[in-house]
């Protein structure tokens, strides 16, 4: 896909309605949300939980329509799913009844790719998140970070400009998450792609990214923007262990707290 | 699977031997010892017309069945997928599930008379309602995350429906298949006996009425075998058609 995968998140709020004991609620999930986005920088947004990071996503996605202000793309307006960007789920929403390899497969087929090129684009993604092995296993015969790493092939096989990734994961081991983390790093500077990342790890929102935004509680809101200095490439380096990383967890740490006690 | 063999067998043998003792032993009408029933079954099929009685049946139950699941699943999938289909239909369904299809009996003699017809109906009375409810809430909780993640990716309409939420439901609706199959077979005896007096429904009125037991348990024990294979049948279409939820739960 040509082209440049500038985020633009302009005004954007959103309220839910919610049944409560058969009483309609308003919840306002994000409120005047304001963000630009450069080309192929990796921004991570973190924020406490109900904060509206996965709905803010999913307006990025176009999969549920913002109340308030717009989000563009390249100048274009988002208004449904579309083919410059892709998302990993924290879920991984794999199909179950699919092996890898189709399951990869799967987001070619939905945009019509030939039946050919489909599959030599799938094993080339599943090669390059290191699943050849598994390619015939289906989902739950594999461990979840590497049905994860399925997740992000069958993302990127799609060629998008823009990553969306939500929590991709959260749901896995310690140990595992740091190695993901680091093939993810790997990937996009392969890749070069916009990498906007949910999480509520400041360990990871640091290591992985250029900028991290941090949000406020409900409504959710940008708090603060904060850049990342580390120098790249982050892989094989203690990065996390230098003084500069520190104290820039603890610095959105209190950043996090600030935000947390002025809405409460 | 061979363990299950096994026990099966055992079961089988236990029982036979249990009923063959209890029959020799009791020297009663009321149980004919198993070898009697093996003869006269041999009897039936030779020139007691079961064979013929039987595939008479089986045309009812074979189409009634197919209507129950061709029109089941169309009205579940209806159903899961539109709420206000599902808001319109679904007191009809439940009630109509809930209510002894016996009483509906009289009205089918009605409308569709005494013969094949009503016969139809009656299978497919009995085995429609659990297949179009499974099917219902099959595709109704399919996992919202695949959806959302299909929708991401593009997919719409009927795309999604057969790329993600019937594959998802299939589980479910093999379920309700498997209960529809085996409800279809008590339907089939059930229109034989109360409506008119054909297949093996009427031989077992015949020698029931004549206390003719080993010819009549022959006949039992040949439908209880029907339904085996029926149910049997459907099971391996399920394994094959969702072998993906098998292996979940091998381990």
């Amino acid at each position: 896909m040509a082209g440049s995968g500038m985020l633009e998140i302009q005004q954007v709020s959103k309220t839910f309605q919610k049944v409560v004991k058969e009483k309609t609620m308003e919840v306002k999930a994000l409120t005047e949300v304001e963000l630009s986005i450069r080309d192929k920088e990796f921004v991570s947004i973190i924020g406490p939980s109900g904060c509206g990071k996965t709905t803010l996503l999913k307006i990025i996605d176009g999969l549920i329509p913002c109340d308030g202000g717009q989000v563009l793309i390249n100048g274009r307006k988002v208004t449904a799913p579309g083919p410059d960007r892709a998302v990993v789920f924290q879920s991984f929403a794999l199909l179950p009844w699919r092996t890898v390899l189709a399951n990869v497969e799967f987001s070619l087929e939905l945009r019509q790719v030939p039946k050919e090129e489909r599959s030599q684009i799938a094993r080339t993604y599943v090669e390059r998140v290191g699943l050849s092995e598994f390619e015939d296993h289906f989902p739950h015969e594999i461990s979840g970070g590497m049905q994860q790493r399925a997740g992000l092939a069958r993302a990127l096989a799609v060629k998008p400009l823009i990553l969306l990734m939500d929590e991709p994961f959260g749901s896995v081991d310690a140990q595992t998450r740091q190695l993901l983390q680091e093939e993810l790093l790997e990937l996009w500077q392969r890749e070069q792609k916009t990498v906007v990342f949910i999480t509520h790890s400041m360990d990871e929102a640091v290591y992985l990214s250029d900028r991290v935004v941090v949000m406020t509680p409900r409504p959710g809101r940008v708090a603060e923007i904060l850049n990342v200095p580390l120098p790249r490439p982050r892989i094989g380096h203690d990065v996390r262990r230098s003084r500069e990383f520190v104290e820039l967890t603890n610095y959105i740490w209190e950043s996090l707290k600030k935000a947390m006690r002025t809405t409460q | 699977m061979n363990q299950r063999i096994t026990a099966n067998l055992a079961s089988i043998l236990t029982l036979a031997i249990i009923w063959e003792a209890l029959g020799r032993g009791l020297q009663t009408i009321l149980i004919p010892p198993l070898s009697q029933v093996g003869s006269a079954w041999l009897h039936l099929i030779k020139n007691g017309g079961l064979l013929e009685n039987l595939i008479i049946s089986l045309g009812t139950l074979v189409v009634g069945f197919f209507l129950a699941l061709t029109l089941g699943v169309a009205i579940g999938v209806l159903m899961g997928s539109f709420e206000k289909v599902e808001h319109c239909l679904d007191l009809y369904i439940n009630g109509l599930m809930a209510s002894p299809t016996i009483a509906f009996i009289p009205v089918l003699i009605l409308w569709f008379g005494l013969g094949v017809q009503s016969r139809i109906v009656v299978v497919f009375l009995f085995s429609f309602f659990v297949i179009a409810v499974n099917t219902m809430t099959g595709i109704k909780y399919v996992d919202s995350s695949l959806v959302e993640m299909s929708r991401s990716f593009g997919a719409k309409g009927w795309e999604l429906f057969y790329k993600v939420q019937l594959p998802a439901a299939l589980p479910m609706i093999m379920a309700g298949v498997k209960l529809g199959v085996g409800r279809a077979v008590k339907g089939m005896v059930t229109g034989e006996v109360v409506l008119a007096l054909t297949g093996t429904g009427a031989m077992i009125m015949q020698y029931g009425s004549a206390f003719a037991t080993d010819a009549l348990f022959a006949i039992i024990l040949t439908i209880l075998v029907v339904a085996l294979i029926a149910m049997k049948i459907v099971e391996v279409i399920d394994r094959r058609l969702t072998s993906w939820k098998v292996e979940i739960a091998v381990e």
